[in-house]
């Protein structure tokens, strides 16, 4: 029998700087290093797509030159700064290639599901539900580090030996064969090991979301008084369980291909390589609702608090991000119209396809209705809100476009591809991190972030985000194709543009880092529990800013998170 | 309420306490069953491909991960508190998840519900005391239904001390 201990039970937070963040079991210090680390490799991510842009922002090949490939990656970079222009600059297609393909592994895998899933779904969701930790704190260590190997190996992947007998390989994110199966060098192997250790990652992080969220409720709340964000967490990390196995398969015979002689996706040995195609897309579509869903949840909470209204619609919202979640899984192959599908095929995801438009325009609906008659408020974290709102839409808009078979015929693999998902994922999710981070900046750390600071911030990056994005939307229109080093004198004056636009969202981002370090060190501090107003009337805004080390370790009673009644008068 | 009394006598009583669970077991039931039903969908179109013998047995990991995940916080929280009352005897028993069960018992004439409003890992903390000994009860119990608890005990211990008509 457990004998009574009356006396003394007091937490004190004794670990040291090394066993807090190094050997870290607890679920809110593992959500900072997440959104550390994913900064980081945002960073990294977001430098590859400057190189990218200033090469794009003239037409000819300025700056990815052969004569600059002895010089590695960086030092070709600098070189093709420093010499204002080589004599001669005969382009390196394969640098180009290897850039577009980085950018897209580590923002797909290594950027944005880390931040927001991995980030404020470890931090938020247990203190949202009342649950003292998550299910499997170990586990949670695990995946984390699992995590930063994969972050290790993607970089590794592109300063290994690689195809071309250059550093890097450079077949698209996607890594569909033969390109992936036929790139020489060992960078390849080190890009799929990369996504695999990702994968296991966020699978084992998802098995303990998942777990957390259905067994760890506080009592009371049954699962339609669950707050938004943690069903968007509970739904995402139900579609990384259902989706990445399946990639972890198909990369896994990529390997064997490579490597062992088999011919999964070879035709000449009987294989299918577009098979492959829709097995990604099958993990692939998925992926970006798995990418947008948790951004959806830190809207809500946004929107309802500084509208100062209840979110319009609980119910629909919660069962619109299921329906987005499972009609996710069903229209994988509107990524493949030209691969040569039957007619009846192509209707039938054109048609599934759109269908994703009515849950999607529930939530949108909601958000404006939330906003209706409500006492808004114009603080960062909103301004994030209206960016994300605005952004998504337009994204949302032109991919009902692309969702029709005849219409992507045309669109295909053109910058309006490009503009599309960036608008829709990209800056959308961004958006989300975004208003995430200023909105929860004060709860994490104590410290308030400027406003004046975070607005100069929001303007920046809405100006710089859409002066790259919208001209894209033109040039796809005129038939500039994607992935290219080069394009012809026609496409030159919107590529200006965007590329300007790239410039000013990166200086953006290295404003908000600089605003970080100073709200951590200067930044008004935080007195109260919950700094904006009633209307955050979640769990974790009952806690102090920053939460102790343990939290929720006794059960929350119910008046404290269930405000039904209060809201309905 | 996650805490129980059973009788099959006046002087033959039973209490059961265990910890809140958010999980009920037809919710396992249903979320194995429709994460089962969705994950099977991407190998429809290879039936008949080798390339189904690649992904299978990622999907059958994922089933087992997430199955195995429940099970455990299930049996992380399979603490069960008895109390069993049997004339004016008291015994209490700890069945414990991972550890050996623990025991204690007194004569119920001697025996003390105390609700400590100050001290104790928990508010409302609620012990028993005995036989030289004071143990914990239902401390993963809420608040208000350790303070139900405790008037239940006292009842029933008062009931118990009374002397009896024969």
């Amino acid at each position: 029998m457990a004998d009574a201990a009356i006396h003394g039970h007091e937490h004190e937070d004794q670990r040291g700087f090394f066993t807090r963040w190094f050997m870290s079991t607890n679920h809110k210090d593992i959500g900072i290093l997440y959104l550390i680390v994913s900064a980081l490799m945002g960073f990294i991510a977001v430098a590859f797509t400057v190189y990218m842009r200033l090469e794009l922002m003239y037409p000819g090949v300025q700056h990815m030159c052969m004569e600059h490939a002895d010089s590695g990656l960086f030092g070709g970079f600098f070189a093709s700064l420093a010499a204002s222009l080589p004599t001669e600059c005969t382009p390196n297609g394969h640098l180009w290639n290897v850039v577009v393909t980085a950018h897209g592994i580590l923002m797909m895998f290594f950027v944005v599901i880390p931040a927001l899933f991995g980030g404020f779904g470890n931090y938020f969701m247990p203190l949202q539900i009342g649950a003292p930790d998550m299910a499997f704190p170990r586990l949670n260590n695990l995946s984390f580090w699992m995590y930063c190997t994969g972050c290790l190996l993607a970089v590794c992947s592109v300063l290994a030996p690689g195809g071309n007998d250059q550093l890097g390989s450079g077949v698209g994110w996607v890594l569909y064969p033969p390109l992936s199966t036929n790139e020489g060098g060992m960078s390849m192997d080190l890009a799929i090991f990369a996504v695999h250790v990702s994968g296991a990652s966020s699978i084992l992080g998802a098995i303990n979301m998942i777990t957390t969220f259905l067994n760890m409720r506080a009592p009371g709340m049954t699962l339609f008084k669950v707050p938004l964000f943690s069903w968007s967490i509970f739904v995402t990390a139900w579609l990384i369980l259902l989706a990445l196995p399946v990639l972890a398969g198909a990369i896994t015979m990529l390997l064997t291909d490579r490597n062992f002689g088999t011919t999964f996706f070879d035709p000449s040995g009987g294989g299918d390589p577009i098979l492959y195609q829709h097995i990604l897309w099958f993990f692939g579509h998925p992926e970006v609702y798995i990418i947008i869903l948790p951004g959806f949840g830190i809207i809500s909470h946004v929107i309802a608090t500084f509208a100062r209204k209840p979110v319009f619609g609980y119910l629909p919202m919660v069962w619109a991000i299921i329906a987005i979640g499972v009609l996710g899984f069903v229209v994988w192959a509107h990524h493949m119209y030209t691969v040569g599908m039957s007619l009846t095929q192509q209707s039938y995801f054109m048609l599934a396809t759109m269908v994703i438009a009515v849950p999607t325009g529930v939530k949108v609906f909601s958000w404006i209705a939330t906003m209706w008659g409500g006492s808004i408020e114009f603080k960062t974290p909103m301004l994030w809100a209206f960016g994300f709102l605005f952004l998504f839409t337009v994204g949302g808009v032109t991919g009902v476009v692309l969702s029709q078979a005849g219409v992507d015929r045309a669109y295909h693999d053109t910058y309006y591809v490009v503009a599309h998902f960036h608008y829709v994922m990209s800056l959308g999710a961004v958006f989300a991190i975004f208003a995430g981070v200023y909105f929860y900046f004060p709860k994490m750390t104590g410290r308030m972030i400027p406003e004046f600071g975070g607005k100069i911030h929001f303007w920046m990056m809405f100006i710089g985000a859409n002066l790259t994005f919208f001209p894209q939307h033109f040039l796809g229109r005129q038939g500039m194709p994607r992935r290219y080093i080069d394009y012809p004198e026609a496409f030159a004056y919107w590529n200006l543009w965007s590329s300007w636009g790239a410039f000013l969202s990166f200086a953006s981002f290295l404003f908000f880092l600089g605003l970080v370090v100073y709200a951590l060190r200067a930044g008004a501090k935080v007195t109260e529990n919950n700094p904006w107003n009633e209307y955050a009337d979640t769990l974790e805004w009952t806690l102090p800013c920053p939460p102790p080390e343990h939290t929720f370790e006794i059960l929350p009673k119910q008046e404290e998170w269930d405000h039904s009644d209060k809201h309905a008068h | 309420m996650p805490y129980a009394w059973s009788t099959s006598s006046d002087t033959n009583q039973e209490l059961r306490a265990w910890p809140h669970q958010s999980l009920p077991p037809h919710g396992f039931v249903l979320f194995i069953g429709i994460t089962s039903c969705l994950i099977v969908v991407p190998l429809i179109p290879l039936i008949g491909s080798i390339v189904l013998w690649g992904i299978l047995p990622f999907i059958l990991a994922a089933v087992a991960g997430i199955w195995c995940a429940l099970k455990r916080s299930w049996k992380d929280n399979q603490i069960v508190e008895v109390l069993h009352f049997a004339n004016d005897h008291l015994h209490l028993t700890r069945h414990n998840p991972r550890s050996p069960t623990q025991n204690w018992e007194c004569n119920a004439y001697w025996a003390e519900a105390i609700l400590h409003a100050r001290g104790g890992p928990v508010p409302q903390y609620l012990t028993l005391r005995g036989n030289g000994r004071e143990v914990e009860l239902g401390a993963f119990l809420s608040e208000t239904e350790r303070r139900s608890l405790y008037g239940d005990l006292r009842t029933k211990l008062d009931a118990l001390k009374k002397p009896r008509q024969s």
